[in-house]
């Protein structure tokens, strides 16, 4: 074969790449001139006188092609392309039936070649026989199922005549047997958008950018319609954090995560908790009790009752009054009403007390005070320090981002309050005018309840108690809504 | 259709430079905004820098309200895909992602029947369970994109798309949003990017000097678009 004069010629595979280069790039004019070339070296070859054809014919040059072809029909009858070369160079130059005719005879002679099937096809739909058009391609399909352009003309077909629906369908055949074929999408996103499916159309071109996988869902498409239409039910629960509950549970999680994170900070991490009261009871003790001999009987006693209370509410004040600007990041990020941060610090803050009262009791049971009947009263106090605790928190808090400089009058407001709540004397010390109004104070008048039931092991004043729990609980609700005025004020002021 | 969020005339003024010795002034980021968000579609926001497209995103999120028009949400909950929302550096990420999830609306049972699904997605193996301090920039923008895909809300805010981690993690995300924009998943995308806005979206609203200049196809917005930042150029 690769030998056809006294040169040796390369493989003739080998030669046509170069030819078949040019036609690959629709350069006619560079393929025809390619094709005339090789055919000097290998006149023998039937694709250098039928693809000279193909590429005259598709320059126009149809005189040329005519001379090629009848050359071929003589030398190479058999070969399945000269018939159907022929019939294209008919069709191009209208004579229909003279390429009906060449076709007739392909269809007779090589029904199994694609080639008589695609250009059947194509010389039907120029007479206008669509049906025999539809024909032909399906036959072409079927002739070869491993090449992707019959399946090309059947869906093009398709498109030409409007049939957009059947394109669709046809493009999809082609996609799922040539997936990484471009053209099966982008043509069938025109349809889609013929039939002004936009959607389908997005579809189509971001599976070809990404990948296939986008259209699995197709199927499930119709199945998403109807959960959106549902989703209405769903998404009134999801709706931000307007149930009392999801609130809770959010403030609840925050909180523990607080702690789990703190503890990161330090090598003694939860002992910290029970150090830190020690260490001020140290301080006290030292200073009243020893230096100053203010101490009186059982002094550490009395410290540390009035101490651990004190410590509780003074923690959760100061982590609250800045907790809403702290938050800012999220507040400004999540539709979420702010009395969350201050809530947050302080169950914080009072989950760190429970081992401390443990503390405590445990220090009580060492200076032999035991649980009496009185004990039960704790309950009552201790709700009214919660109730005293979120009113007291909540409200700092709420004010601090109108009022910035607020923070700096938390520390010192707190120290004063402290020095008025009798933590390291006892109000009897106080001249006696002055001890009602002393006791004015709830803060000093929640620690003389403890103190009572522990140390006096007698009942607190009860009535007192629980106006002041009354009243704490009015100022809650009273701050629960002005929280929920400003809960939209907020993120504006944290911007502004 | 019925839209699932509708702005009316909406405007958002700041307050500029006010206390107690200086006068107040006052910023209008939004004047007139007027646009619908209709159920499943993808809608884009164009606009310039600081032409007010993060407070419109706050307005629709229902973080803040505005000072003239109204914002009307048909019952639909709506989140920001912020990539790192409240991320606790000394929590691991899985504590991370329940609280976040919760953030996000969810409940925390409905995040933690999910975490291992945000584990998987994410990539992020067992750093799954290391502090977030422990992470890489890349990491932590795994961890927040991970946690916003699976616990979606109705409404998707998305700003400024999709720098998430390193090339290959960016192709997955940019894919899921694909996935999500094609599943009936409410989108508002605010983008930069022409290709991307023309790429995605169904639909796309021009913002400009804090009106709503134009709506529309994706494509003649976007033309409307550059004809006015030619005009300010001139």
């Amino acid at each position: 074969m690769n030998t056809n004069s006294k040169t040796k010629l390369p493989a003739h595979e080998l030669a046509f790449e170069w030819a078949w280069q040019a036609v690959k790039e629709k350069d006619w004019k560079a393929a025809a001139h390619r094709w005339e070339v090789l055919r000097q070296g290998y006149p023998s070859h039937p694709a250098t006188w039928l693809q000279n054809a193909i590429a005259h014919i598709e320059t126009g040059d149809f005189e040329h092609a005519e001379y090629l072809l009848s050359h071929a029909r003589q030398e190479f009858p058999d070969h399945p392309q000269t018939l159907t070369e022929s019939a294209f160079l008919a069709i191009r130059k209208k004579e229909c039936d003279a390429a009906e005719g060449y076709l007739q005879q392909a269809r007779h002679k090589h029904p199994d070649a694609v080639q008589t099937w695609l250009k059947s096809s194509e010389c039907a739909e120029e007479i206008g026989q669509l049906a025999k058009a539809t024909e032909y391609s399906e036959k072409a399909c079927q002739c070869s199922p491993d090449l992707p352009g019959p399946y090309i003309q059947y869906a093009e077909l398709a498109m030409r005549n409007k049939q957009w629906e059947q394109a669709l369908e046809r493009w999809k055949k082609l996609r799922l047997l040539f997936p990484n074929l471009h053209v099966g999408y982008i043509r069938a996103a025109d349809a889609a958008r013929h039939l002004n499916r936009p959607r389908e159309a997005r579809q189509l071109i971001l599976a070809q950018q990404y990948d296939t996988s986008i259209l699995d869902n197709d199927s499930q498409n119709e199945g998403l319609q109807s959960k959106t239409l549902q989703s209405d039910k769903v998404s009134k629960q999801h709706n931000g954090h307007t149930s009392i509950t999801r609130l809770l549970n959010l403030i609840w999680a925050k909180a523990i995560f607080n702690l789990r994170s703190e503890d990161h900070h330090n090598y003694l991490s939860y002992v910290w908790w029970i150090l830190e009261p020690l260490i001020h009871m140290a301080i006290y003790y030292l200073v009243f009790g020893y230096l100053l001999q203010r101490g009186g009987e059982n002094f550490p006693v009395f410290l540390l009752t009035g101490l651990i209370p004190w410590m509780w509410f003074m923690k959760a004040v100061s982590s609250s009054s800045n907790s809403i600007i702290a938050g800012q990041h999220l507040l400004l990020q999540v539709d979420l009403p702010s009395i969350v941060f201050p809530l947050v610090s302080l169950v914080q803050s009072t989950l760190k007390q429970i081992p401390v009262f443990i503390l405590l009791f445990a220090f009580l049971w060492l200076h032999n005070i035991t649980p009496s009947a009185n004990w039960w009263a704790l309950l009552p106090v201790i709700t009214v320090q919660i109730l005293l605790t979120i009113a007291f928190a909540s409200m700092v808090a709420a004010l601090v981002p109108f009022m910035r400089d607020l923070t700096y009058l938390v520390p010192t407001g707190l120290t004063l309050l402290m020095f008025l709540s009798g933590i390291f004397y006892d109000y009897r010390m106080i001249p006696v005018e002055w001890q009602s109004a002393f006791l004015m104070n709830p803060v000093a008048f929640l620690l003389q309840c403890y103190r009572d039931i522990f140390i006096g092991n007698s009942l607190p004043d009860l009535q007192t108690l629980g106006w002041w729990g009354i009243g704490s609980a009015v100022t809650c609700i009273g701050l629960a809504y002005a929280y929920k005025r400003l809960r939209y004020v907020y993120p504006r002021v944290l911007m502004e | 259709m019925k839209p699932v969020i509708t702005l009316q005339d909406v405007a958002v003024r700041y307050k500029r430079n006010g206390n107690l010795f200086r006068k107040k002034t006052y910023f209008e980021a939004l004047k007139s905004i007027n646009m619908d968000i209709y159920p499943g579609e993808t809608l884009g926001i164009l606009g310039r820098n600081g032409s007010g497209k993060s407070t419109l995103l706050r307005l629709i999120s229902g973080i803040i309200k505005p000072d003239h028009g109204r914002v009307t949400n048909h019952g639909a909950s709506v989140s920001l895909l912020a990539l790192q929302t409240g991320f606790d550096p000394n929590l691991s990420g899985h504590d991370n992602a329940i609280f976040s999830g919760m953030l996000q609306g969810a409940s925390r049972r409905e995040v933690q029947n999910k975490l291992n699904e945000i584990q998987e997605y994410s990539e992020l193996g067992n750093f799954f369970f290391e502090p977030v301090r422990t992470y890489s920039t890349g990491m932590r923008a795994r961890l927040g994109f991970s946690i916003s895909t699976i616990i979606s809300p109705d409404v998707l805010l998305i700003d400024e798309v999709l720098s998430v981690g390193d090339q290959h993690f960016k192709h997955k995300a940019e894919r899921t949003m694909v996935e999500k924009i094609q599943s009936q998943q409410t989108v508002v995308l605010v983008s930069h990017s022409h290709q991307q806005i023309a790429r995605l979206c169904d639909r796309a609203v021009l913002i400009d000097d804090g009106i709503s200049y134009a709506s529309g196809d994706p494509h003649d917005v976007l033309d409307v678009y550059e004809e006015r930042l030619e005009q300010k150029k001139t």
